[in-house]
């Protein structure tokens, strides 16, 4: 069987394990296989809710009271005794910081491998190929796994999309018995918090205007500001404006900040490097103005508008007022 | 205390990436191999605790892959302050993590290293497992995206980064295999002292034949991604452009009436 | 006249006082004559000039800019000197002795004495009111040194009118007067070693002993061989001032103009050379009684410098007044404190040879190779050689044009190496000796070599002299280009361009002083060619001098901007420079900074323009 483990991201599904969702009903379907979800960690119930509508064989919940706050140790056993009882040939999880956390632990616990930040998957070969991202994403490799006794797998964010997820209810739902005690879990987690003060989840936002260097100037913000609030979007940057202080650390997006997939995501005077590529590649549409036709941000985006920001954007504030 | 600091060698980022005639690896002979970018912030990491701790405490720098250019990197890590250093000489390009893993633990397991820091992943193949692995295999507490770390006498405390700009602190016990995010500290550069002093410092020398071909995962090929977007471009004088990318907004992408 | 108790009342006071003097003074100078290296005496013609220029002309402190104040000290400075013989008598008085006859002395009153005491008057009330109303910002705070010595200075011209006008009338009255004048002069002597006023004494030997090199720096040669013992006493000496530095901290007279001047302090940063290079180190020497205050030199100011020398070239004491090199050794060699931007810059430099990191350059592919039979090295750099600036491709290929219509065969070395001029600047001695080390090998047998960038005729010129024996003779390519002008070798007819300024790039105009060839040059390819206010040897550097070209993106400051700001102000229509640096900077800023209502600036270097009108 297929198994997809989803996670509990702060009482809502993950969005990556959701993609992963879909990665699971494809892989489930090219090899004819049941798809099994897991629901794993301490109150589950909201978790279990939301998998509800999943099309898939089986519900699988796993909670325990140990996995109130997160271990390393904890969640590797519990995965460890999952795939000890169901064997499953492919166990996927989405690529977030958690799963890098702990699903190596899985890997060599069981002497199985983990092929992880799955971008893309090629299900006519022979034995499935699992694509990823190398040498700072200038090249691709094709992986293949050759183990017997299972594998890992975990996908890149915008590998798959959630539109993709098949509706639908499981066939049954078991419960499955976990075996912790306080003794297994040797780390002491405490609360986690936020730095900045700031309630704003770019993650969820449906339209992003984001401001990169070619503002230029501090004094240039309003521009953008102005515009994301004749749009309704949510303001965001990539790291050298927050470096220098032009906007909060929150708004921030890329491999040390937020990654984001709105349905417009309009970016200003962004360059388009990789590691602010990542956080925002997922995103449905994707408007780039930029000076330098160059600009690698025109490699991934829908609409290249070369030209000045700083003249087409208030032109386009105003006539948006306009309507 | 002794601490080992996992440090690989990659090609630089200025170097030119070209896939090599067996599609398996890339071409070596057109790339400069150095310290990949979260091993340097690791054996950063490392030397200031030894440092905080000023007793006799000792940071061994550790490096698997072909001998030329580990040893220019091993160098460099001694002339940062490492105290011995040990390379595993393993001249095939072994792509599967747990294999690395598991060699790297055999040759140091018998040192029995209070902390072992990794950095988060590398730059050429990036599966940022291996200071995982090899922590299981040895049966060490982990944690991973280690943005601050302080010592206790038999506990480490870390700070790992969370999404969206959460973050948590854990305790573990050691041994523990810590992965450290870039950014966490301000790596030195080597001293002259520090230069000249690394001549002289221990570098054992192992050899990788022990090891046996496990992969568990292989990697077919190398390959460039083909990029199938279809940009759009817009082009004109700023009124133009204006009203083209209203016209988008509007028709394209249903956002505004 | 005067009674033995006053007599012995003299004597007492002014011994003391010259004693107080000169032992603070041996005090100082026994500090200076630690510090590293040796004074030089040569070239005496060349020196004895520069001291007539500098001290009776007063050229540097008659600026454009401070022609008024300049003056004003002037006649403050030559109040002093004329009043040598006047005080010299003045002292002799008590004891009745004559030296000079009643004509003489009235003649000297009314031809000497009466108009410089006059025109100091007015000198020091105009100083004065300039310092305690005006206020401008860099001679510093509120001095009481100066508030007394500007009474002091008033007094006694006020006593010497007094007593030559003969406004006393009773002997009494003539005694409190000369007791006055007597006690300021005295007072002075307590007053001056331990104040900015020992630039009385000590700037015309200053002066006098400058180097004629600017910058003037150490070499630091690193023997990777060397014993612990030997490597121990190189970093000692890393924390070590030259005499001629220690010399300069006792000399400075506090005016604050390096600091008015300095790019990176109009830019926003905290560099104050005045403070930072020179008087933070004061009290630390006169405390150790030594010169190993090198550590004292604040280093986030050090990281700052964009080491242009205009700090040295508009101070009027003639202080060597930058330090950057000496502070940044000192992080690099002894702590391995080096800003992460500037470590991926050096292990490009260790690990690739150029700044870039880049394993091939294009440009070297296309020119011809370097032979025997060639009669020049065509040095490209790193900036040419990788394109730090596409546009500057045009540039290089503008000058083989002009070797190639003067018949001049030149060729390029396939393994020319970075000059080292980034490491050399930022302190990294260790890989600039690796870089040079290289290059003066591919150099053997090389007679002439031509480079378009200022930076590696710099290290190539003067640099490596200071370490190796070199054979080769450099030229900046605008020199070269001036050459084969005057010798009918090339022919340039003046174009059609208008309103074209020049920014000179500030190693080629202060450290290789050559602000005539480009001139000649521009001269006869745009003779409307119009000067920038900051022109010559008191160019603003672009700012990316001193390596902080690789820190342009991250830093904060605007201190890469300024010029290209100056320039857009100047309303010119095409700026030429010499530098490929330089280049890269105006084609940086200008972009951003020009207002939405001006048009572009044109940038380019003087190969473009001398090629673009080139005649035959």
């Amino acid at each position: 069987m297929i198994l997809v483990v989803l996670e509990n991201q702060r009482g809502k599904i993950h969005p990556f394990s959701v993609e992963s969702v879909v990665a699971g009903q494809k892989i489930a379907k090219s090899l004819n296989q049941p798809l099994s979800i897991l629901c794993v960690g301490d109150n589950i119930d909201p978790i279990h809710e939301s998998a509800k509508q999943f099309d898939c064989s089986e519900l699988i919940l796993a909670s325990h009271p140990l996995l109130k706050t997160y271990s390393a140790d904890g969640f590797s056993k519990i995965i460890v005794d999952l795939i000890k009882s169901y064997s499953p040939k492919y166990c996927i999880f989405g690529h977030s910081y958690m799963v890098r956390d702990y699903v190596p632990r899985v890997s060599a616990n069981l002497s199985i491998p983990f092929i992880s930040d799955i971008t893309s998957i090629n299900l006519s070969s022979q034995n499935i190929q699992f694509s990823k991202q190398v040498f700072n994403a200038k090249l691709s490799s094709r992986i293949e796994n050759e183990s017997t006794n299972g594998c890992l797998l975990s996908f890149q964010s915008a590998a798959f999309s959630a539109d993709e997820l098949i509706k639908g209810a499981p066939e049954k739902v078991t419960n499955f018995e976990v075996q912790l005690s306080d003794s297994d879990i040797r780390s002491t987690t405490e609360e986690e918090f936020q730095e900045s003060s700031s309630g704003v989840d770019l993650s969820t936002a449906e339209l992003i205007v984001s401001v990169g260097r070619g503002i230029d100037n501090q004094d240039n913000i309003p521009i953008a500001e102005e515009l994301a609030k004749v749009l309704g979007a949510e303001l965001a940057s990539s790291r050298p404006v927050v470096d220098m202080g032009w906007l909060p650390p929150f708004r921030q997006i890329g491999s040390s900040g937020q990654t984001v997939s709105p349905k417009l995501y309009f970016a200003l005077g962004i360059s388009g490097a990789i590691q602010h590529v990542v956080g925002m590649k997922g995103s449905k549409n994707i408007i780039a103005i930029n000076k330098d036709e160059e600009a690698p941000i025109f490699e991934i985006a829908d609409y290249a508008v070369i030209g000045d920001l700083l003249e087409i954007a208030p032109l386009l504030t105003e006539e948006l007022r306009k309507r | 205390m002794k601490i080992a600091v996992l440090t690989k060698a990659i090609p630089s980022y200025e170097s030119l990436i070209r896939i090599d005639t067996s599609s398996k690896w890339i071409d070596d002979s057109i790339v400069n191999y150095v310290i990949n970018e979260s091993d340097a912030y690791a054996l950063e990491e490392a030397l200031k605790i030894r440092e905080s701790l000023a007793d006799n405490s000792e940071v061994v720098v550790v490096s698997m892959g072909p001998e030329d250019k580990c040893s220019k990197i091993i160098k460099d890590g001694l002339a940062k302050g490492a105290d011995r250093a040990i390379l595993i000489d393993s001249q095939e390009k072994i792509s599967d993590p747990l294999s690395i893993a598991t060699l790297i633990s055999d040759c140091i397991k018998d040192e029995q290293f209070d902390l072992v820091f990794s950095g988060l992943q590398s730059d050429d193949l990036g599966s940022g497992q291996v200071g995982v692995l090899l922590g299981e295999k040895l049966k060490m507490s982990t944690a991973t995206l280690a943005i601050e770390t302080q010592i206790e006498p038999s506990a480490i405390r870390v700070k790992r980064e969370l999404e969206s700009g959460w973050f948590q602190w854990l305790t573990l016990p050691l041994p523990a295999s810590i992965s450290i995010q870039s950014g966490i500290n301000n790596p030195r550069y080597p001293s002259l002292k520090g230069i000249m002093g690394a001549r002289n410092k221990e570098v054992a020398k192992l050899n990788s034949n022990q090891f046996s071909n496990n992969k568990l995962q292989s990697m077919v090929e190398l390959y460039i991604p083909s990029n199938e977007k279809q940009t759009k471009k817009i082009e004109g004088d700023s009124k133009s452009v204006v009203s083209r990318i209203l016209e988008v907004l509007k028709n394209d992408l249903r956002i505004i009436q | 006249m005067f009674t033995i108790l006053e007599k012995i009342l003299l004597i007492t006071f002014l011994s003391s006082a010259i004693s107080f003097f000169l032992y603070h003074l041996y005090l100082r100078l026994s500090i200076v004559f630690k510090g590293k290296g040796s004074f030089d005496f040569d070239n005496l013609i060349s020196r004895l000039k520069r001291l007539f220029d500098e001290v009776i002309l007063h050229k540097k402190v008659i600026s454009k800019q401070r022609t008024i104040v300049g003056f004003l000290h002037l006649f403050v400075m030559y109040g002093f000197i004329f009043f040598g013989l006047i005080t010299l008598n003045h002292f002799l008085i008590p004891f009745d002795i004559k030296l000079f006859s009643p004509s003489f002395k009235l003649n000297y009153f009314y031809f000497v004495g009466l108009p410089w005491a006059i025109l100091c008057l007015i000198g020091i009330l105009g100083l004065a009111y300039r310092r305690f109303f005006i206020k401008p910002k860099f001679l510093g705070e509120k001095s009481k040194t100066s508030a007394v010595v500007s009474l002091f200075i008033f007094l006694l011209m006020i006593t010497y009118l007094y007593d030559e006008l003969h406004l006393w009338n009773t002997l009494l009255q003539y005694k409190i007067n000369w007791w006055l004048h007597s006690f300021v002069i005295g007072s002075f002597l307590f007053l001056i070693p331990k104040s900015k006023h020992m630039h009385l004494v000590l700037s015309p030997f200053n002066i006098f002993l400058k180097p004629f090199d600017n910058p003037n720096h150490a070499p630091v040669p690193i023997d990777l061989e060397a014993s612990e013992e030997e490597l121990d006493n190189l970093l000692l000496d890393l924390s070590r001032l030259s005499k001629n530095q220690a010399l300069d901290i006792f000399t400075c007279v506090e005016c604050g103009r390096c600091t008015e001047v300095c790019p990176a302090n109009r830019g926003g940063g905290i560099l104050n050379p005045k403070y930072h290079f020179i008087l933070d180190l004061k009290k630390p020497m006169l405390e150790n009684q030594d010169v190993n205050v090198v550590d004292k030199i604040n280093v986030e100011a050090g990281w700052e410098c964009t080491t242009c020398q205009a700090c040295t070239e508009v101070c009027p004491v003639g202080n060597q007044v930058e330090k950057a090199d000496e502070i940044r050794s000192f992080q690099v060699l002894s702590t391995g404190d080096v800003p992460q931007e500037y470590q991926k810059l050096l292990m490009n430099l260790q690990e690739t040879g150029n700044t870039e990191g880049k394993n091939s350059s294009e440009i070297l592919k296309e020119l011809p190779e370097y032979t025997a039979e060639k009669e020049i090295v065509l040095w490209l750099g790193c900036f040419a050689k990788h394109a730090m600036d596409p546009n500057f491709i045009k540039s290089v290929r503008n000058f083989t044009k002009i070797l190639e219509s003067a018949s001049i065969s030149y060729g390029v070395l396939s393994n020319e190496q970075c000059s080292g001029d980034p490491a050399n600047k930022l302190g990294d001695k260790l890989t600039f000796q690796l870089l040079m080390d290289q290059n003066v090998e591919a150099l053997k047998g090389v007679k002439k070599v031509v480079s378009m960038c200022p930076h590696c005729v710099v290290n190539l010129q003067k640099e490596y002299q200071k370490y190796h024996e070199i054979n080769y003779e450099v030229k900046h390519h605008t020199q070269m280009i001036a050459e084969l002008l005057e010798d009918n070798r090339i022919n340039i007819t003046p174009g059609s361009l208008e309103k074209v300024t020049y920014h000179d790039p500030c190693n080629l105009s202060r450290t290789l002083n050559e602000t005539e060839a480009p001139r000649k040059l521009l001269q006869a390819s745009a003779p409307n060619f119009f000067e920038l206010e900051e022109h010559g040897k008191d160019t603003l550097c672009c700012g990316a001098g001193g390596a902080l070209w690789w820190k342009k993106d991250t830093g904060e400051g605007r201190t890469h901007l300024l010029r290209a700001e100056q320039v857009i102000q100047s309303k010119t229509d095409t700026v030429v420079t010499g530098c490929n640096f330089c280049y890269g900077m105006m084609n940086q800023g200008i972009g951003p900074l020009t207002p939405s209502n001006q048009e572009k600036i044109q940038v380019k270097d003087i190969a473009d323009i001398v090629a673009e009108n080139l005649s035959n």
